[in-house]
């Protein structure tokens, strides 16, 4: 039996830890975390509420600005942290006299936690802070960087970004080394153009890294609310409300579990939905030959 | 690792307990928080164990930032694991109307404690916890910015001089600063140099809190919510907290004699820098800025003109979990804690922060030990504990109060007009307070 | 004439890829440099030159080693081994792992195989604040409260490593492994020989993945340790941060110990992900 064509025993041994793990440690907390937004605390009491707590987001005004901050902040953030460590991961890759110095610097990011990196952006963006001291320099006014309805999404998108690429870059780096030197070489030779060998060449061979890279990000940055909790708490004028921090406020300042699981369920439908897309998009495999 | 040699310890500790000791000893637990907090509650234990040998208690301290999460979690999962909650004042509420906490026990005497303080531990009627210890806000002002700038700063207790209760309840009841003199003041301390601000006049420690900013609106006649706790309209935005928000704002953006979004602690550091001129902030500030070489003096918490006086209070309480199976001994514990001489005493001794039991109360008022400064500023804590102290308001919806409340001021002090911000905290804290309402 | 005009040309070319490099360099490095400078200064000095911000903030004045000794008189060398300890140890049970789940997904074909790929898909998907209070429960209910297990068992599984490995292997050519099939060769030596080889770059990044997360956990240690006899690096960073002061210069010094250890771990490994790539980029 050890020639059958699926070897059933083998992939039951290679798959279980992973699987046993993932079920007891991961989706059996989400299925009993999406149970409770069927239900509400009343006076101490669990009360089976049905789609309530669905039905009540609908005419959540809260929720419906908060959606478009989410759905804002991603539209930004995703592409611009995926084309910055694309870049990034390709000046990293590049040899001359000099770079490995710039490499270790590259990689300064990976090791300061969020929570570290948005203290120490915190201070450096105050009114009369580092940033502002710099830009003064140049002669730009002092800008009111996350006090401001204008600017502070885009500061969090900045910042996020910055603690963000040099992690994604590495596994780009993993990517590129899948592609083997001979077809730039054949490339080169041919007369290929440098930004052409990039767009008919890197990328769509990098196609399998990018879609993990890109579903990878995009999980992160929607569930992201870290930055917003610690800096402006979804202000000023709620410009930076993202689900996730509504979700958390209803959960853990509120003690409304109901309310708040029931936000974080739709936002991992809409995450899905997308993902999904991405998948479509990005992971037809015949391409590949 | 260390876990193992943990174990190994306390399984050796245990045999060798076992082999001399007769009592069977019960172990308690108690979540703190991290820091002095700890130290100070280890001494009260430590003082409980040398009366109770048969009874442990192991503190679990948890970070400043992250003790309410963790204290929410644990506690919503009914678990076992936790005797005794320390509790802030306002949350009192939210964990008593969801079942966390026991009743405190009716037999324990709670008739030496500040009733101000006792009264923000009941909820509908029925105590919940105890009150561990009160907090006072002053006003600390920097003796030289002010005698450079060519001012007369506010009357207060200062470096080299001793005060009697006396004289600290004339300088509280009849020389406190109004807001309007702090501002003019501080319009006068603030340097705007080359494009930046170099001394800012005045801020709050706790930029935007509504433990901090509550005497802003009541000192001009309006409660912040409703007495059913879930009313925001008609308080909120009165025409009280307009004027009251409306000066708040003008601090930040007219004036602009306050430095935006300042982080917990940072009032304290760039007073002891000499880059800021006055500060309203807790007693806690004193033995930080004593280790400064900033000369600064202490003034009473300001008011409105025309108004009333209100100072901030309230502080931390002990709870027992409605999950414990040692509901005796953790009552009798809570009850040392807070209602008992010796208790007491540890914990001031250590913690250095106001009492809420009247015979320390007293202690100081009337002790040489509390003539001089910096300690005589505790005697103007007492005067307002028992005096002007308003405590927060009492309703399960204050997560909800509480964040509606920092949006609007902190949104205020960006620039946001303050009709709209006050509007936009009323409709939020009453659609998000209904839910835990109905 | 045309080599003398290429010289300059390339030393140009040289001199404008270094600036292109140091203005991104300055940006990554500035905010660590910051705290370097800070973790070097008394914790009253902190904000003296900060606010409002002089050059002064960059240089430290005159510096003082007071903040790292108080770090490691807290203990904070213990704290650092405990967390290298927990991310190693899932750092190499997960690479094994999910690596085998990655390379059996992408290897064969059974029944079921898409629901258990989405199911996968969507274990990384729910934060973990919605997960924190159940997981919490099913730890405590196999009596893992307070013991390091609790900290590594429920991270080994890792549903974004799967995914990585399963990408990186469906790359990979079938014809080698039916190749090795016909010559009688063991699915397990197909794995460690050809797989396993041809795989490093990405179990470097999967490495990276596991480490990082388990260097950067902070919810779940509190929870799961509430004894707090064993602390890992940002639980011991929150007691920086208390109720009326933060002890800023330990905090910028711890900072700066633990956003170095996990580069120092990552250089040595670069020779494995820039071998080959000379030409990989946009170089001409």
């Amino acid at each position: 039996m050890s020639r059958s064509r699926t070897p059933v025993l083998l992939i039951a041994a290679l798959l279980a830890p992973a699987l046993i793990g993932l079920v007891v440690f991961r989706l059996y907390p989400v299925g009993l975390a999406i149970s409770d937004s069927l239900f509400n605390m009343v006076r101490g009491q669990q009360i089976f509420v049905g789609l309530d707590n669905y039905l009540s987001l609908l005419t959540d005004r809260t929720f419906w600005k908060s959606m478009q901050v989410t759905l804002w902040f991603n539209l930004l953030i995703n592409p611009i942290q995926i084309a910055l460590a694309l870049g990034l991961a390709l000046l990293y890759v590049q040899n001359f006299k000099g770079v490995t110095l710039y490499r270790v610097l590259f990689l300064i990011p990976i090791g300061v936690s969020l929570p570290t990196a948005v203290i120490i952006w915190r201070i450096m963006l105050t009114q009369d802070g580092l940033v502002n001291g710099l830009v003064g320099i140049a002669g730009v006014p002092a800008q009111p960087w996350l006090t401001s309805e204008s600017l502070a999404l885009y500061s969090i998108i900045a910042i996020a970004t910055w603690k963000g690429i040099s992690y994604w870059m590495i596994f780009i780096i993993g990517g590129l080394q899948t592609i083997a030197p001979e077809i730039y070489d054949a490339a080169r030779i041919d007369g290929v153009k440098s930004w052409q060998r990039l767009i008919f060449i890197t990328i769509p061979l990098l196609r399998p890294t990018l879609l993990f890279v890109l579903v990878a990000d995009v999980t992160i940055n929607f569930l992201l609310f870290a930055p917003i909790f610690m800096l402006t708490q979804g202000g000023p004028a709620d410009s930076t409300n993202v689900l996730m921090y509504e979700a958390y406020k209803s959960g853990f300042i509120f003690g409304d579990m109901g309310r708040a699981m029931a936000i974080i369920v739709v936002v991992v439908a809409i995450l899905l939905v997308i993902v999904g897309l991405q998948f479509k998009l990005l992971s037809n495999r015949e391409a590949r030959s | 690792m260390k876990i193992t040699q943990f174990a190994i310890a306390a399984g050796l500790a245990a045999g060798l307990l076992a082999g001399t000791a007769l009592a069977q000893e019960k172990t308690l637990t108690m979540i703190v928080i991290e820091g002095g907090d700890t130290t100070a509650m280890q001494a009260v234990v430590d003082a409980y164990k040398a009366e109770h040998p048969d009874v442990a208690i192991n503190l679990q301290p948890y970070p400043f930032a992250q003790f309410f999460q963790v204290a929410e979690l644990r506690l919503r999962s009914a678990e076992t694991g936790i005797d005794l909650v320390y509790v802030d004042a306002p949350l009192l509420a939210s964990y008593a109307s969801r079942g966390f906490l026991s009743p405190i026990d009716a037999a324990i005497d709670t008739s030496a404690l500040v009733p101000a303080a006792l009264d923000a531990g009941r909820y509908e009627g029925t105590q919940f916890a105890l009150p561990i210890n009160n907090s006072a806000q002053v006003l600390y002002f920097n003796k030289a910015l002010f005698e450079a700038a060519g001012i007369t700063p506010p009357a207060g207790l200062t470096e080299g001089e001793t005060a009697s209760q006396v004289e600290v309840d004339t300088l509280a009841s009849s020389e406190r600063w109004t807001w309007e003199q702090v501002a003019e003041a501080a319009r006068a301390l603030t340097v705007f140099e080359g494009g930046r601000t170099t001394t800012y006049g005045f801020t709050v420690e706790q930029f935007g809190e509504l433990y901090q900013l509550q005497p802003f609106g009541e000192s001009l006649g309006s409660p912040v919510i409703g007495p059913d706790g879930y009313t925001a309209a008609g308080y909120l935005d009165s025409e009280a907290w307009t004027k009251g928000a409306t000066f708040w704002g003008n601090l930040y953006n007219e004036w602009a004699v306050s430095p935006k979004s300042l982080g917990y602690g940072e009032a304290a550091s760039l007073f002891g820098n000499g880059q800021l001129a006055m500060f309203a902030g807790g007693t806690w500030n004193l033995p930080i800025l004593s280790a400064t070489d900033v000369d600064f003096g202490v003034a009473p918490y300001p008011y409105f003109e025309g108004g009333s006086v209100v100072t901030p209070t309230g502080s931390w309480y002990v709870g027992v979990n409605a999950a414990s199976a040692n509901q005796a001994e953790a009552m009798a514990f809570a009850s040392y804690l807070t209602t008992s001489d010796a208790g007491t005493k540890v914990w001031f001794d250590s913690l250095q922060q106001l009492p809420t039991y009247t015979p320390l109360l007293d202690t100081i008022s009337t002790s040489a030990d509390y003539d001089a400064f910096p300690q005589n500023v505790f005697r103007l804590g007492v005067y307002d504990s028992l005096n002007t102290a308003k405590a927060r308001p009492v309703t399960a919806a204050y997560g909800q109060l509480q964040d509606a409340f920092r949006t609007a001021f902190v949104d205020i002090a960006n620039g946001v007009p303050v009709a709209d911000a006050l509007a936009s905290a009323v409709q939020k804290f009453e659609a998000a307070a209904s839910r835990v309402a109905q | 004439m045309s080599t003398h005009a290429a010289t300059p040309k390339k030393a140009l070319s040289l001199g404008l890829k270094h600036l292109v490099y140091l203005v991104i360099a300055f940006i990554f490095v500035l905010p660590l440099w910051w705290a370097i400078v800070s973790s070097l200064r008394p914790n009253s000095a902190i904000f003296a030159d900060i606010f409002p911000f002089t050059p002064k903030a960059l240089l430290p004045t005159p510096p003082t080693f007071e903040a790292y000794a108080g770090v490691f008189e807290r203990g904070f060398g213990q704290i650092i081994a405990n967390t290298m300890l927990v991310a190693l140890v899932t750092m190499v049970a997960g690479l094994v792992v999910n690596g085998a789940a990655g390379f059996a997904f992408a290897m064969f074909d059974f029944k079921g195989k898409k629901i258990v790929l989405s199911a996968i898909i969507i274990s990384f998907m729910l934060p973990f604040e919605a997960i924190a209070l159940p997981l919490y429960t099913v730890t405590q209910q196999l009596g893992w409260l307070d013991n390091i297990a609790a900290l590594i068992v429920p991270s080994v599984a890792n549903g974004l490593a799967v995914f990585l490995f399963y990408q990186f292997f469906s790359q990979v050519p079938k014809d080698y492994a039916e190749a090795a099939r016909l010559d009688g060769v063991s699915w397990l030596n197909i794995l460690m020989r050809i797989y396993v080889p041809l795989s490093l770059p990405t179990c470097i990044s999967a490495a990276l993945l596991l480490f990082i997360f388990q260097w950067e956990a902070f919810l779940w240690p509190l929870l799961a340790m509430p004894s707090q006899q064993f602390k890992v690096i940002q639980v011991g960073m929150a007691a920086f941060q208390q109720q009326y002061q933060t002890i800023w210069n330990q905090l910028f010094a711890v900072s700066v110990i633990t956003a170095l250890i996990p580069i120092a771990l990552l250089m040595p490994l670069q020779r494995y992900y820039v071998q080959g790539l000379a030409g990989a980029g946009i170089k001409g």
